[in-house]
């Protein structure tokens, strides 16, 4: 089956670049986009599995675009591909229901691989991302609670993502801690799915108390 | 003086008060002229006050006019004015301690002085018009100690408040200053993203796929683009003050292509000292791998701010350092790099590990206290 892939990017150069790279490893690249609102609106359209994200897009916020094309479109996946030092925005794209991010200087095979991946439904995460999703969790932890109490980590996936965050495979994890490869998969895909609905529960309660405010002016 | 004085507001009170007073000292002039020993001496010394009262006015509005000169005038002015008030009143007026010539109209120049030198100014000029009071009335009594105390208390508040606002005034200038320097490095950061990122990165890419001589190019694009992305998205050393500064920023400053640095998303404050250290251990760490992991090991930072802690972590792929051999190296007196880590952390209050296999890397595990006193507190409590 291949795979179909839309690039987002503000820079031609690259997002023709890449495009190019993918096509010759066999993905169906169905569109290319420069901003975010048009990569929503094609989205809608060609509904391709998997989407190449960039975050810095000029005037238009990747993550905003991330949040409408995983909230839209289920069958659709986003695998942010961003310049390495974007901290708070690959955080945010995560937390907006990104299921992976590579940085723009992993190489081709990388590339491919993490786009296969990502189709396949897995989580792509580097090292950097671990160590931001752990700073997350830890920081919603000391946070002062307000409304939905914070999702917690397991004591496994906290030492898993550690694992992650300082460069080990999936595979070396699994030797470390003597657990399956599957398992270590298992572990960091919840700790992503427990941070997507948080915030998606976090979006609707602000929302629903906006949105109350509002009538009563 | 570059600049609008921010003390311009005390000035102007200044300026305000004085001709509040005078008027108050007219009026006092004009209720006791009957009982003045030589009233024409006394419509003279109204007079001389008015006269100066003009000249300070016109001079202090202007900055460029408030000269030291002119302050220092201004209390030997008022103190010789004060001190015709034996010669105007008489006997029966200093009997019941009727006010001096110059009433409370003397009480402006201690304010000047506190204006224009501050709070040590302020207290001298108050307290040599304190002085001259006391002359004035023939000796000191308590009305003449509390006008004293009230004169110098007000020189001293003035000079601080002055003091105070222009402290301000720098820091403010200062902060905008940085301001404008940040706001200019995020300009400069948008237009590398925007070009010279892209291209390098293209380089990279496409170099590495043709292989050979290419490659090395691309590998040289590869590290001048991390480099540069590092240049321009960590403000680097900057200091959130207090003393303090990002440990997180700092660290990541040490990514290049074989190192990769992984992060929590906020700033990481430490102080300034131990975020030295702590640099210095884990480029130690680093250096360490380039040395001994040989050429195509590959190496990870972890920071994790655990609150009361702060753990980094240093991993690289190499081939590990075999058992014993770290020993020996101290058993034969060699102040080994692991040595130096191990120092370097216990300064800080904190601990060191490392885990080390041949075939599985090496790993140091650095966990330092984030406030060296308490934590050890809490620590034996625990």
């Amino acid at each position: 089956m291949t795979v179909s892939v839309m690039v987002v990017d503000d820079h031609p150069i690259w997002r023709d670049g890449v495009a190019r790279d993918l096509g010759e490893h066999g993905f169906e690249v169905r569109a290319t986009a420069p901003d975010g609102d048009a990569a929503v609106r094609i989205a809608r359209t060609v509904r391709p599995d998997v989407v190449l994200m960039d975050l810095n897009l000029g005037n238009t916020s990747g993550v905003q675009a991330t949040r409408s094309i995983t909230g839209e479109l289920p069958g659709t996946r986003v695998l942010v591909l961003s310049a390495s030092g974007e901290h708070s925005d690959v955080l945010e794209a995560v937390k907006a229901g990104a299921s992976g991010y590579l940085v723009k200087s992993a190489s081709v095979p990388e590339l491919v691989d993490a786009v296969r991946r990502t189709a396949a439904g897995d989580t792509v995460f580097t090292a950097g991302l671990a160590g931001l999703v752990l700073g997350e969790y830890r920081r919603m932890a000391d946070a002062p609670a307000e409304g939905e109490p914070p999702p917690r980590l397991t004591e496994r996936e906290t030492e898993v993502l550690r694992q992650v965050a300082k460069g080990l495979t999936a595979r070396q994890i699994a030797d470390r801690l003597v657990i399956s490869h599957r398992t270590v998969e298992n572990h960091v895909q919840s700790t992503l799915r427990k941070l997507h609905l948080h915030n998606r529960v976090e979006l609707a309660r602000y929302a629903i108390e906006h949105g109350l405010d509002a009538e009563e002016d | 003086m570059t600049g609008r004085d921010p003390a311009t507001p005390l000035w102007w009170g200044t300026i305000a008060l004085r001709v509040v007073t005078l008027v108050f000292a007219a009026g006092v002039v004009l209720v006791h002229r009957t009982e003045y020993e030589r009233e024409w001496l006394a419509w003279t010394a109204l007079a001389a006050m008015t006269a100066w009262t003009v000249c300070t006015s016109l001079s202090f509005s202007r900055e460029a006019l408030r000269l030291r000169s002119l302050v220092l005038a201004d209390v030997a002015v008022t103190c010789a004015i004060m001190l015709t008030s034996p010669l105007v009143l008489s006997d029966a007026q200093y009997a019941e301690t009727a006010p001096l010539i110059t009433t409370v109209w003397a009480a402006v120049p201690p304010l000047v002085a506190g204006a224009r030198f501050g709070a040590t100014g302020g207290v001298l000029a108050g307290l040599v018009v304190a002085v001259s009071t006391g002359v004035a009335r023939l000796g000191v009594d308590l009305d003449v100690a509390r006008d004293g105390v009230l004169l110098t208390a007000s020189g001293l508040l003035i000079g601080v408040t002055a003091t105070t606002a222009r402290r301000s005034q720098t820091a403010l200038a200062q902060a905008m200053r940085t301001e404008a320097a940040n706001a200019e490095r995020e300009r400069l950061a948008r237009s590398i993203h925007d070009s010279v990122l892209q291209v390098l990165a293209r380089v990279r890419r496409r170099g590495g796929e043709l292989g050979g001589e290419a490659a090395e190019l691309a590998r040289l694009a590869g590290e001048q683009e991390i480099a540069l992305r590092a240049l321009v998205t960590t403000g680097s050393g900057r200091s959130s003050g207090g003393g303090s500064t990002d440990l997180r920023s700092a660290l990541q400053l040490l990514a290049t292509s074989r190192v990769q640095v992984s992060a929590p998303a906020g700033e990481v404050p430490l102080p300034e000292g131990t975020v030295t250290e702590l640099v210095a251990v884990a480029r130690e760490a680093l250096s360490n791998v380039d040395e001994h992991a040989g050429p195509t090991a590959r190496a990870w930072v972890l920071l994790e701010d655990l609150g009361e802690e702060i753990v980094v972590t240093i991993r690289d792929d190499g081939p590990g350092i075999a058992p014993g051999r770290l020993e020996l190296a101290q058993s034969h007196g060699r102040l080994g790099v692991a040595q130096s880590i191990r120092g370097r952390v216990a300064e800080l209050g904190g601990t060191s590990t490392l885990e080390t296999a041949p075939g599985a890397g090496t790993e140091w595990e650095i966990r330092v206290p984030r406030r060296p006193e308490r934590s050890r507190r809490a620590g034996s409590g625990r």
